[in-house]
């Protein structure tokens, strides 16, 4: 008994020892632990949401999606050539206190194309630069498509037209972090020019951030973030709730009881999501996908408005295809996709399959996030259809790898934008050449039209061919369109500056606790 | 401790004792009459529910109860009655299941042990010993690392939990039986070990082992809740009260019929259970009257 | 005695040896690639998978591994994370393991004072208004999961009355609900078994001789009972601890406390084997250690049994 007692005045210390979180740092919650902290690596959403408040590109959009410069000054094209010449800002350091020079943009750039460095999604960023190959293949360090002019002045050239360049989010890093620090510098540093650098990472806890008082720009009003890591939306809302968040980043399980409750309309913020959503049928692992009425059939018996009311209490956008409100070459008179349960059955009998008669039973899969979504399609396809759908919920990291690897039949999965133009979904998700064309919907007058619109500089053009692009994958049921969710954020009333935004949250550069 | 203490305990006035006894015995009828009811309601309920466990209704979600759903609908628009009826099947199923698969390993291995003594009686019980009680969850991620959550993941969990004690179990009731004199005499007359086996100890030792067994019932449902809580055990779209329980808490403050029905239907069947258990236990071992 | 100890942690070897084999075959023997899933966007870079099959000892055979493996656990080394790519596990580890034991132990001495507190009364009062009320309570305690519990708790103390904070883990006031809910099952269990063997004892000869001389109540019960229900109180510590761990699964997934049981949980479904492996390794040690300490604990206290369990 007296050695209970000692662990319980043990504890007791310790609890008396752990401080609060400090008044004047922000608190809001992430889903998980950041799968990595540094910029090359970066592939994830929780990563992307602390970095971004450490790192910055040439480029930044603000939260209606207008493109703004940071580090790049100003760049023009190349005459005659593919690619631009940028001029950099000046007077930038980074959190090491060493200049940000053209210098560090090469670094970042070759990093992403090193081979032994697991680069992420800025991997694609890189991927027309001149010279890629032979970094990637190990043969030379050195992008030969990468020239420091000076200090402040770089060029880049690409093997096809690239007009995107300037805005990809590509975050440079300081290229002399590793002299520094060693290869391990991402476990203690931050190594960006960004309003906030890194603190602290407690695995399972939290990650801080402090706002960094040499920053070149507008400099944060807080002193810092702490990302709380609340796996459970619930619990996440009950702690916001009890006031130990300042911001809720609202998850899709809360939603209903977040838009229904009265007492939130003031402190709720609701904006469209530059997610698009799709229900994909993968021909080339289940033949009766390769029929379109099979795939139109599908389509036509999700009720997309129960969907919206039912799940998400209407706090939910139906898309007409592929693009999402909120980036550039989003078109909002396009046909929205139908709920037709008759025309479903006729169009399945038509394709051979009378009351689902000769269908092999089928896997409907994704992550617990889906799970009630699976849940509805299976029981629907089911009860109208006649299809034999079968749920199967596969962790998260596992069911990625399946889907890039093309082997997942049917699944509900939705693409987020790392960038406000419409480009960002039509390429990735379902060009045949890309690696996250995860559904395999191959469409040769859709690639030759996007191929096109890569080349095409000028916006409105280029927009033009997006919409028939989308129309391509629209007309074809290239995949079921889904509702997308919207995103949701509470913020407590002495907060202001923080803003939900279709891509996340803004930097907390405006943030302030009253 | 012997029937003369046993007696002498503790002053109790002759009424207080018959009293007490009704008492006990009405425990036990109340025991009994939930675990009739929950049995007679997850074999015959199913078939007399007017909406499947799995039909969903985007329309409908969280309705309160109605005449439609007595019970309310959860976020898919789900009969919460159907989903609890058919959660009773699946509850019992799994634990059907743990207690056959338990029985016959603890059978065995509690006859060997208690009939051969020595060595293998030693190394038996000190493996029983340490797994005795071994917390489930730790053995239940042990397992779902390797097959996945699910149904077999649950069963595979409690069996390896329960078949220590009831394999001791089993030990103490042969050890008195292999005292008997007509297993000295079959032993003389030359039968078979496996044939002693089967013939005396295990007709023997069957009945109580089983009313003994069942005692854990009430836990081993208790158990299977928790696993399916922690999203390890029973998966969707399958019923269980445990996930129900899971999906209702948070929306307890709006919609609270999922949580509560589900936590009622849990609670309820499992005190059933342990009162009948109690009940069974204390009818079975004298030297337990009184407690 | 020594002996005995020496005996028992013999006895120890074929449990953890078995676990041993058995979180090595889960974690290496598993359908899938563990470096495939680790590379998830990169699963098609062959180079990139090589090495990373290297660095985590992949490439090797099936043995070998298995010798590494156990070499490594035998110093504390359960290799690297799969979730957290490069990092040892010890360090994945290393804050849920300064938290669940406190919170565990917390809770053990909640229930030890209230289950025996509530195991005497219940036994003085004898089918009294107060043993019956008790003896429910207990019922209850025994029967309704914890975390049906925690969400009673937590609407009332957290959400109602805005008592205490929901979640998290690092103040006095986070662990108290925590705490509360983990010792429930376990005081009722404790009170229960206080119960029953304070009835016995208060039946016996001694007890009615030390009463027939005028001994004031109280005294007899410190001095005389208290002191004998310890031994059967001891014997169960192994159930007991093995209720604690269970509850702490469940108490750290619904307060959101970074301990190793959430870890445990997390690591499954994010398939993070070696992770998960340790902490059953981790919990499974401490419970095998507990139960020694039973055993020798109960061994000194007891000389007859002793005795019986072969020690000379």
């Amino acid at each position: 008994m007296r050695v209970l007692a000692k662990a319980f005045a043990g504890f007791l210390m310790l609890a008396a020892v752990a401080t609060a979180a400090d008044a004047k740092t922000l608190r809001i919650n992430v889903t998980g632990d950041p799968a990595m902290l540094d910029p090359i690596t970066y592939s994830e959403l929780v990563a992307g949401r602390v970095l971004r408040n450490v790192y910055e590109g040439f480029t930044d959009f603000t939260p209606d999606g207008k493109i703004v410069n940071v580090l790049a000054e100003s760049w023009t094209a190349l005459p005659g050539e593919h690619g631009f010449r940028f001029n950099l800002r000046k007077n930038v350091k980074f959190h090491s206190g060493r200049a940000f020079t053209a210098k560090d943009v090469k670094y970042t750039l070759e990093q992403l194309a090193a081979p032994d460095t697991k680069a992420g999604i800025g991997a694609g960023y890189v991927a027309r630069i001149v010279g890629i190959e032979d970094v990637k293949s190990g043969k030379t360090k050195e992008l030969s498509g990468v020239k420091i002019v000076d200090d402040h002045t770089i060029e880049i050239r690409f093997t096809k037209p690239d007009v995107l360049f300037p805005i990809y989010p590509i975050w440079f890093m300081d290229s002399g972090i590793v002299a520094d620090k060693g290869a391990d510098w991402v476990r203690t540093v931050s190594a960006g020019t960004g309003p906030f650098k890194f603190k602290e990472w407690r695995r399972g806890a939290f990650v801080e951030i402090d706002a960094n008082k040499e920053y070149w720009g507008n400099k944060a009003k807080i002193d810092g973030v702490r990302f709380l890591v609340i796996p459970n939306g619930d619990t996440a809302l009950a702690q916001y709730e009890a006031g130990e968040l300042d911001v809720l980043d609202v998850q899709e399980s809360t939603i209903r009881r977040v838009m229904r409750d009265a007492s939130k309309e003031k402190e709720r913020q609701v904006v469209p999501r530059a997610q698009s959503r799709f229900l994909a049928m993968n021909p080339q692992v289940y033949a009766p996908f390769k029929d379109k009425r099979v795939r139109e059939a599908i389509s036509l018996t999700i009720n997309r408005d129960g969907m919206i009311r039912g799940f998400y209490d209407n706090a939910a956008f139906q898309l007409h295809g592929i693009t999402t409100p909120g980036v550039a070459g989003y078109f909002n008179d396009l046909p929205k996709p139908k709920y037709d349960p008759e025309a479903a059955k006729k169009l399945l009998a038509e394709a051979g399959f009378p009351g689902g008669r000769g269908l092999p039973p089928i896997d409907i899969s994704s992550t617990a996030v889906f799970k009630d979504e699976l849940t509805y399609y299976a029981n629907e396809l089911n009860r109208t259809l006649g299809m034999q759908v079968n749920v199967n919920v596969v962790e998260r990291a596992t069911f990625i790898r399946a889907m890039n690897a093309g082997e997942v039949a049917f699944f509900p999965w939705g693409w987020t934008s790392g960038y406000p133009d419409a480009m960002y979904y039509l390429e990735q998700m379902w060009h045949s050449k890309s690696p996250y064309n995860r559904g395999r919907w191959f469409n040769a007058k859709y690639d030759a039209l996007i191929d096109e619109a890569t080349a095409t500089v000028d916006d409105a053009k280029r927009f033009q061919l997006y919409r028939q692009a989308e129309m391509v994958y629209i007309d074809d049921v290239g995949a079921a369109p889904l509702p997308m969710v919207a995103s949701i954020a509470l913020v407590k009333p002495n907060v202001t500056g923080a803003r939900a935004t279709p891509f996340g949250f803004d930097r907390f550069v405006f943030a302030e606790i009253k | 401790m012997t029937a003369a203490t046993q007696t002498t305990r503790y002053p109790i006035d002759g009424w207080r004792l018959v009293l007490r006894r009704l008492a006990r015995q009405r425990n036990v009828l109340i025991g009994g009459a939930i675990v009739l009811f929950v049995v007679f309601v997850a074999v015959i309920g199913p078939s007399l529910m007017m909406h499947s466990p799995e039909e969903t209704d985007l329309f409908n979600p969280w309705s309160p109860p109605t005449a439609q759903n007595p019970l309310g609908t959860d976020k898919l628009g789900r009969d919460i009655l159907s989903r609890l009826v058919y959660g009773a099947r699946v509850s019992l199923l799994v634990a059907g299941a743990v207690l056959a698969i338990t029985l016959t390993v603890a059978a065995i291995l509690g006859m060997i042990a208690g009939y051969m003594g020595g060595r293998i009686d030693a190394f038996l019980m000190r493996f029983v010993d340490i797994m005795l009680a071994f917390p489930e969850v730790v053995i239940a991620i042990l397992i779902a690392s390797m097959i996945g959550s699910g149904v077999l993941t649950v069963i595979i969990s409690l069996a390896l939990v329960w078949w220590p004690g009831v394999t001791r179990l089993t030990r103490s009731f042969v050890l008195v039986i292999r005292e008997e004199l007509y297993i000295d005499a079959a032993i003389v007359a030359g039968t078979p070990t496996w044939a002693i086996f089967l013939r005396h100890l295990l007709p023997n030792i069957a009945a109580p082992l089983l009313v003994r067994a069942s005692v854990g019932v009430g836990f081993i449902v208790m158990a299977e809740a928790t696993l399916s809580f922690l999203g390890l055990g029973i998966q969707e779209p399958v019923p269980s009260w445990g996930g129900m329980i899971r999906d209702g808490l948070p929306a307890l403050r709006t919609d609270p019929y999922l949580a509560i029905f589900g936590s009622l239907a849990l609670g309820i069947t499992i005190i059933g259970f342990n009162l009948l258990g109690d009940g069974l236990r204390d009818a079975l071992d004298p030297k337990l009257q009184g407690r | 005695m020594l002996r005995f100890v020496a005996w028992r942690l013999a006895g120890l070897v074929p449990v953890l040896g078995i676990v041993l084999v058995a979180t090595f075959l889960a974690t290496y023997a598993l359908p899938g690639d563990p470096v495939l899933v680790m590379l998830s966007d990169h699963s098609s870079n062959v180079e990139m998978a090589n090495r990373l099959r290297a660095e985590y000892g992949l490439d090797q055979p099936l043995w070998k591994q298995f010798f590494n493996y156990i070499a490594g656990v035998a110093v504390g080394d359960f290799g690297m994370s799969y979730r957290y790519v490069r990092i040892p596990v010890v360090e994945v580890l290393s804050d849920g393991i300064k938290i669940s034991p406190i919170l565990a132990l917390a809770a053990l001495a909640a229930a030890a004072s209230i289950g025996v507190g509530a195991g005497i009364l219940a036994a003085i009062k004898r089918n009294s208004g107060i043993d019956t009320a008790i003896i429910l309570i207990l019922v209850a305690g025994l029967s309704i999961p914890n975390f049906a519990f925690a969400t009673f708790f937590v609407y009332l103390f957290s959400i109602k009355l805005g008592a205490l904070p929901v979640a998290g883990w690092g103040r006095i006031d986070q662990a108290i609900l925590p705490v509360a809910i983990l010792a429930i099952p376990s005081a009722a269990y404790i009170a229960r078994l206080t119960r029953t063997f304070m009835l016995e004892v208060l039946g016996q000869d001694y007890i009615r001789t030390a009463r027939a001389k005028g001994l004031a109540e109280r005294v007899v019960i410190a001095r005389h009972a208290l002191r004998n229900i310890l031994v059967p109180l001891l014997t169960s510590m192994g159930i007991i601890f093995g209720g604690l761990i269970s509850g702490t699964f469940v108490v750290e997934t619904i307060f959101n406390i970074p301990g190793l049981g959430r870890l445990a949980i997390d690591s499954v479904f994010a398939r993070d084997y070696p992770v998960a492996m340790a902490i059953v390794m981790l919990f499974t040690a401490f419970f095998v250690l507990i139960n020694l300490a039973v055993d020798v604990a109960y061994a000194i206290i007891d000389p007859r049994i002793r005795q019986r369990m072969g020690v000379k």
